[in-house]
């Protein structure tokens, strides 16, 4: 697939601190690109760069084959933007607020579109009150809409889930799901389970730096670095020495009504799980659980961001 | 854009209680003070003997004093209006939305002087009552109270230049409308230091750098063409600094 977005050696330096340094990823068209990180990682900052609105120190940008600056004008209407903290004016009615932005963005069939967007984002019966009057749900809505009223086709949504409820989270996963079918979407959360939900590639930054990038898939390769096992004994079990299989850890032991569980990390990626079940049980022991691990989206983050 | 970017601001000014109240207030105390001067101006005139009623002159003792007294009403009434022009949309983080749209820094900067200016003819318009009068008493010096409308309207267009570019550097609208006041202040005292300096030169420099020069000519139907330069060239020396402290982007 085309990679759209290109972020190659980006610096962001303000006065006696870095707040993003050397990074460089990308992004395909078409997909949902989660982009991942702690509070105060430069998520923000580098996705307000890529949006226009912040300069680079050092670094280039080139979203659709062009250069991103703050100052290029021709690329506004191609990316629409939900920062952080959606952009709102509180005094304005929903309808007239979405009117303006499309105005600015030089929208020529301005009715339809904002009709288009409010009824796409169930805003239709908010239309006619004030945005400061309405739930944080709403003003979420709202943010998005006026990120959509003028189909851009690369959106930039940072954390657009953070502090909704159960319900208008499903609602806007879902609509975020939906809009990839004509949208290539830059998305931040801190939910990981909503990246994997949604997200076929991801980048994780921490303290301003790249950690990792890629297919989802391919960082959990990456990251798995050998075999691990989750091996369940009877009770009182415990588990005989497996340096025959190659080196081995044991990464975790826990103990369950009826059965000791342990998670094993084998150094070598060989599936030897067929050996492994008769060496135990030709051992005497109660094999009651044998299956392989994969590191959840969560270890990988977390090991990404510990310590470094 | 710079229609739709005012029409927005000018809507913004009159959704909230602020413009009227300021309007409100504005049109009492310029009343109060024109009411005054004219008792101020017929009680002279009763008090001194016929053959000397001329020498007080009704264009120097209310008309001129009438219009200072407006001039010196903007010292707060422009930084009110002004202060939040940046420094809210900065703490709400409005600007992103003009920053993500093809509109550019000097067009937001544009539009919202031009919104802050209708704001100040609407003060205006509520003071059109006074020439009325001033006309029913027999003074038909029009040319005179057009520059004088002139010489505060440019001061206007000068404080709120001032007050934007206050506004744009700082996201506290106390602090900026303190710095535009401040600012206000230091024009108009950098004049009475050039009458203090013994130096011509420095004189020159310092009465020429103060606005209230320049008001007072203007203010005295002298349509000088170095006052309008002035005026133009302020206006868009401290528009210039708010689109450059803007362009920053440091926020």
């Amino acid at each position: 697939m085309d990679k759209i977005l290109l972020v190659d050696g980006v610096t962001r330096e303000y006065p006696g601190r870095v707040a993003v340094s050397n990074v460089s990823f990308s992004v395909e068209s078409g997909s949902i690109h989660g982009f991942l990180g702690p509070n105060g990682a430069g998520k923000s900052t580098t996705m307000k760069m890529i949006a226009g609105l912040l300069p680079v120190s050092s670094g280039t940008i080139s979203l659709f084959g062009q250069k991103v600056t703050p100052e290029g004008q021709e690329l506004k209407n191609k990316i629409g933007l939900l920062p952080e903290n959606a952009p709102l004016y509180l005094d304005m009615k929903v309808e007239k607020f979405l009117q303006f932005i499309a105005k600015l963005h030089g929208v020529k069939n301005i009715r339809e579109q904002v009709d288009h967007v409010m009824e796409e984002l169930k805003l239709t019966e908010v239309k006619g009150r004030l945005i400061g009057n309405l739930s944080k749900g709403f003003k979420q809505r709202v943010g998005l809409a006026q990120a959509l009223v003028y189909d851009a086709p690369f959106l930039i949504l940072d954390e657009p889930t953070n502090g909704l409820d159960p319900q208008a989270v499903v609602e806007l996963r879902d609509f975020i799901k939906k809009l990839s079918a004509k949208k290539t979407i830059l998305f931040s959360s801190h939910v990981l389970s909503e990246v994997e939900q949604l997200c076929d590639q991801i980048t994780i930054i921490h303290k301003g730096r790249i950690r990792a990038s890629g297919d989802l898939a391919e960082i959990h390769r990456k990251f798995r670095q050998g075999l691990v096992l989750k091996i369940g004994l009877g009770t009182g079990e415990s588990l005989p020495d497996l340096s025959s299989f190659g080196s081995f850890e044991i990464q975790h032991h826990s103990q369950l009504s009826n059965e000791e569980v342990y998670l094993v990390n084998f150094s070598s990626e060989k599936d030897q799980r067929a050996d492994l079940g008769k060496f135990l049980i030709d051992r005497g022991l109660h094999l009651m659980t044998l299956q392989m691990e994969s590191p959840e989206l969560e270890d990988i983050f977390l090991h990404m961001t510990e310590n470094r | 854009m710079i229609f739709t970017i005012w029409k927005k601001e000018v809507e913004s000014y009159f959704s909230a209680p602020l413009a009227y109240v300021l309007i409100g207030l504005f049109s009492l105390i310029s009343g109060i003070v024109f009411f005054n001067l004219l008792v101020t101006y017929s009680d002279g005139i009763q008090s001194l003997p016929p053959e000397y009623t001329e020498q007080i002159s009704f264009v120097e003792e209310v008309v001129l004093k009438f219009f200072a007294n407006v001039n010196f009403l903007f010292l707060v009434f422009i930084p009110l209006m002004t202060m939040k022009l940046f420094s809210e949309e900065r703490r709400l983080e409005t600007l992103d939305l003009y920053w993500a749209s093809p509109v550019k820094d000097w067009e937001l900067v544009l539009s919202k002087g031009l919104a802050a200016l209708t704001l100040v003819l609407c003060f205006l318009a509520v003071t059109i009552i006074f020439p009325l009068v001033i006309w029913g008493v027999g003074i038909k010096d029009f040319k005179l109270i057009g520059t004088s409308y002139l010489a505060v309207l440019m001061n206007a267009g000068a404080y709120i230049s001032l007050g934007m570019f206050c506004s744009s550097i700082s996201s506290n609208q106390v602090i900026a409308g303190l710095l535009s006041i401040l600012g206000i202040m230091f024009l108009w005292m950098i004049t009475w230091g050039g009458h203090l300096n013994s130096n011509y030169l420095v004189a020159e420099i310092f009465t020429y750098i103060g606005i209230t020069s320049h008001f007072e000519r203007l203010l005295r139907g002298v349509l000088g063409t170095q006052d309008l330069i002035y005026y133009f060239s302020f206006i868009f020396i401290f528009s210039l600094l708010t689109v450059k402290s803007l362009g920053r982007r440091n926020w």
